[in-house]
């Protein structure tokens, strides 16, 4: 993938598997967020194909399944949360954007809310919330689609160590529990490593170095 | 982004603001052009220019100093002296115009670039203040350590220049396009011959077959012009150059002017005493009585008398300014939308602006020839007509703030939408309509205020002939000197209420920039 001359990710072959919590480290500028835009949908490959359960969502330029059908979670950098909604009505727009019936939503919403301990915050708006909790809202929010796989875009960026910690723990219970995949890029290479099967450094936009990785192709 | 509805946009667009004016460029021959190169247009020409040349200087010299002062320093009353040196761009220039000439002995060039350069001033404060205050407190105080208020201002005037540079090409556009000022200084005084006059003039005096391609030939180099002096703010507006506040964003504390505060507060309040209190307090001297003697129960008597004699054509303005304004507002926001966020949104931006680089009066001409025939004609007649006139001629201003207003929002918020299962409409009616309130406000604002005082467009077209501003230009020829002022006092007024009632209670700010 190019912009403005400059290569973004170079030609990259990554596989992940079923429930796995792969980990992808790289510095900044190396096409982590480019890479996660890209299985997503979010940003167009010149060539190549993503594949999500066995089946093509792009191939090269072209998308065969529009972002919000991969079945995707996509937790941004930064969180990317609505400022104008409260919590309730941030899960709220999901549920209906994916025409939940409005019955199940109080029901749906207490239980996301319960999943990433926000109950109580319903009503709160993020610009009132701490860093901490609005990665909990934004990580309910990408749950909340009912997805199989969850893009982690530097999750834990803007939280101290604490509660980095405590939100690692949370997501390896959640992937337990929900049969998560998840792919999560870093910059920083200690970040994770304790819940993740998989490491994998990228730099320049190529894999580097990995286990298990099929490596750079020329 | 929905194509259904950029292209539902794209027709308003079409037929509102660029029908008339293609029209009227396809009626070009070329008997027209020849008159292009001719000795009398290229002293039109250069005149024109010297009449934007002077009122951009006039801009500059008062406009950057007051929005520095006022935005970003301890003048006392900044808060009051802010919003009432904004007063100018909402007063008709007509209105100026009138003040001016009575209380100078000026007239021809010089005090037609003094009205224009008075009414458009506050343009290149607000671009100014604006840029003055997102510079980050970090930043400013670096620079204070290093060498104190000097040095703040060294580091900041480059960073300030792309904004001042946007706001005197705007206030260069509205001169050599306004046919009201140069019109109603001749009416008065020595004639100072412009291009926007010359188009009415041409207009009027040709035979009905010629004139349609000769008032085109006569406005070519005031297009050619127009569009070049929007280049350099479009551009600067694509490099980001007016500068977006990103999320760790620290607010400046106010400079401490020490010994220089009084010196400045006088400043300020004589710009805002010249600009804003002598207009206004003219009217309202001219509205009590004025030369004959003025007292409140005249005053009183005179806003009695106006509002009976003209509640229809105040009600109708009003009407045609809500209704342009409402659907102009969703409209740009969806065109604003589709130029920032697609691979054609620099055409887009290019064709969107079109129908105000071609002057105010052409526009008009252009709407007749579109609209007056057989088949259209109860329309011609109609408000309808004006409606779309105000829509295609203004459309431009909210375009260009909702497209800033979108550039600065994170895309991140649209695709977490668009991940949710979100389609474009409910994305841009969810996510990006609320995050961007106070400019579709701003937006809406900014055309109900242009209507309001909306002259040039519609002065050839009948149906506008309804209109309170139309009243006032017929009775400003027949000396009706109360019933002017009280009229032109409650134009004011109303054109000045939607904005100051979201100021007073909207909670937010209204973002009137691109």
């Amino acid at each position: 993938m190019r912009a403005d001359g400059r290569t973004l990710l170079g030609p990259v072959s990554l596989e992940v598997e079923e429930g796995e919590h792969v980990l992808v480290v790289g510095p900044s500028g190396a096409g982590k967020t480019t890479l996660l835009r890209a299985i997503a949908g979010l940003a167009r490959i010149d060539a190549g194909n993503v594949a999500i359960h066995g089946q093509a969502v792009s191939e090269g330029p072209r998308e065969l399944v529009p972002p919000r059908d991969r079945g995707l979670g996509f937790l941004f950098q930064g969180g990317a949360l609505w400022p104008h909604l409260s919590v309730r009505r941030t899960i709220e727009f999901v549920l209906r954007a994916r025409r939940v019936p409005r019955g199940t939503w109080p029901a749906r919403v207490a239980e996301l809310l319960e999943l990433v301990d926000l109950l109580g915050f319903e009503q709160r708006k993020p610009g009132t919330m701490s860093g901490g909790e609005k990665q909990r809202l934004a990580l309910a929010r990408a749950l909340s689609a009912e997805p199989r796989i969850l893009l982690l875009d530097e999750p834990l960026g803007p939280l101290d160590a604490g509660r980095r910690q405590s939100l690692l723990e949370r997501l390896a219970a959640l992937q337990a529990k929900l049969g998560l995949t998840i792919l999560h890029v870093t910059h920083d290479p200690g970040e994770a490593r304790s819940v993740a099967d998989r490491v994998m450094t990228l730099e320049r936009g190529r894999i580097v170095a990995g286990d298990q990785a099929q490596g750079a192709l020329p | 982004m929905s194509r259904t509805l950029v292209l539902f946009a794209l027709a308003v667009l079409f037929v509102a603001g660029l029908a008339p004016v293609l029209l009227m460029f396809a009626r070009l021959s070329p008997g027209d052009l020849a008159t292009l190169l001719d000795g009398r247009t290229l002293a039109l020409l250069g005149r024109t220019v010297l009449l934007g040349v002077g009122v951009v200087f006039i801009a500059v010299l008062v406009g950057v100093p007051f929005g520095f002062l006022t935005s970003r320093t301890d003048v006392p009353g900044s808060a009051i002296l802010r919003p009432l040196g904004v007063v100018p761009l909402v007063l008709p220039p007509l209105f100026l115009a009138m003040t001016f000439t009575s209380f100078l002995d000026v007239s021809g060039a010089a005090m037609t670039i003094l009205v224009l350069g008075v009414g458009t001033f506050p343009i290149v404060a607000l671009f100014a203040g604006r840029a003055w205050r997102r510079i980050d407190a970090r930043r400013e105080e670096a620079a204070y350590l290093v060498g104190g208020l000097p040095a703040v201002l060294r580091m900041e005037l480059p960073l300030v220049l792309p904004a001042v540079l946007c706001g005197a090409c705007l206030a260069f556009v509205f001169a050599v396009n306004d046919f009201s000022v140069p019109d109603f200084v001749g009416f008065v005084g020595q004639k100072f011959n412009v291009y926007a006059d010359e188009i009415f003039a041409t207009w009027q005096i040709d035979r009905i077959d010629e004139r349609e391609g000769r008032a085109v030939a006569t406005s070519l180099p005031l297009v050619g012009l127009t569009l070049l002096s929007l280049l350099p703010a479009l551009a600067l507006r694509r490099k980001g150059a007016l500068a977006t506040v990103g999320s760790d964003f620290q607010r400046p504390a106010p400079l401490a002017l020490g010994r220089w505060r009084l010196p400045a507060f006088l400043f300020c309040l004589t710009v805002v005493a010249a600009t804003t209190a002598a207009p206004l307090g003219r009217l309202a001297w001219e509205a009590g009585g004025g030369a004959q003697g003025f007292s409140l129960a005249t005053m009183q008597r005179a806003f009695a008398t106006t509002l009976d004699q003209s509640r229809d054509q105040l009600g109708a303005s009003i009407l045609y300014a809500v209704a342009a304004a409402t659907i102009c507002v969703p409209v740009a926001l969806v065109l604003g939308h589709a130029a920032e966020r697609a691979r054609y949104g620099r055409f887009l931006e290019w064709i969107a602006i079109l129908p105000i680089a071609v002057p105010a009066i052409l526009f008009g001409i252009g709407n007749i020839v579109l609209w007056n025939h057989p088949l259209t004609s109860s329309f011609f007649r109609g408000g309808g007509l004006v409606v779309l006139m105000f829509v295609g001629r203004f459309l431009a201003y909210p375009f260009l703030v909702s497209s800033g207003a979108v550039a600065s929002l994170d895309r991140e918020l649209e695709e977490a939408g668009e991940l949710a299962g979100a389609g474009p409409i409910a994305r841009l009616g969810r996510i990006v309509a609320p995050s961007l309130w106070p400019s579709l406000v701003g937006g809406w604002t900014l055309v109900f205020v242009l209507a309001m005082r909306e002259l040039d467009a519609t002065i050839l077209v009948s149906a506008a002939n309804g209109t309170a501003m139309f009243r006032i230009f017929n009775q400003v020829h027949f000396g009706r000197d109360d019933f002017v002022a009280a009229l032109a006092l409650l134009i004011v007024f109303v054109a000045v209420l939607p904005g100051l009632l979201w100021t007073l209670f909207g909670g937010r700010k209204l973002e009137v920039l691109p």
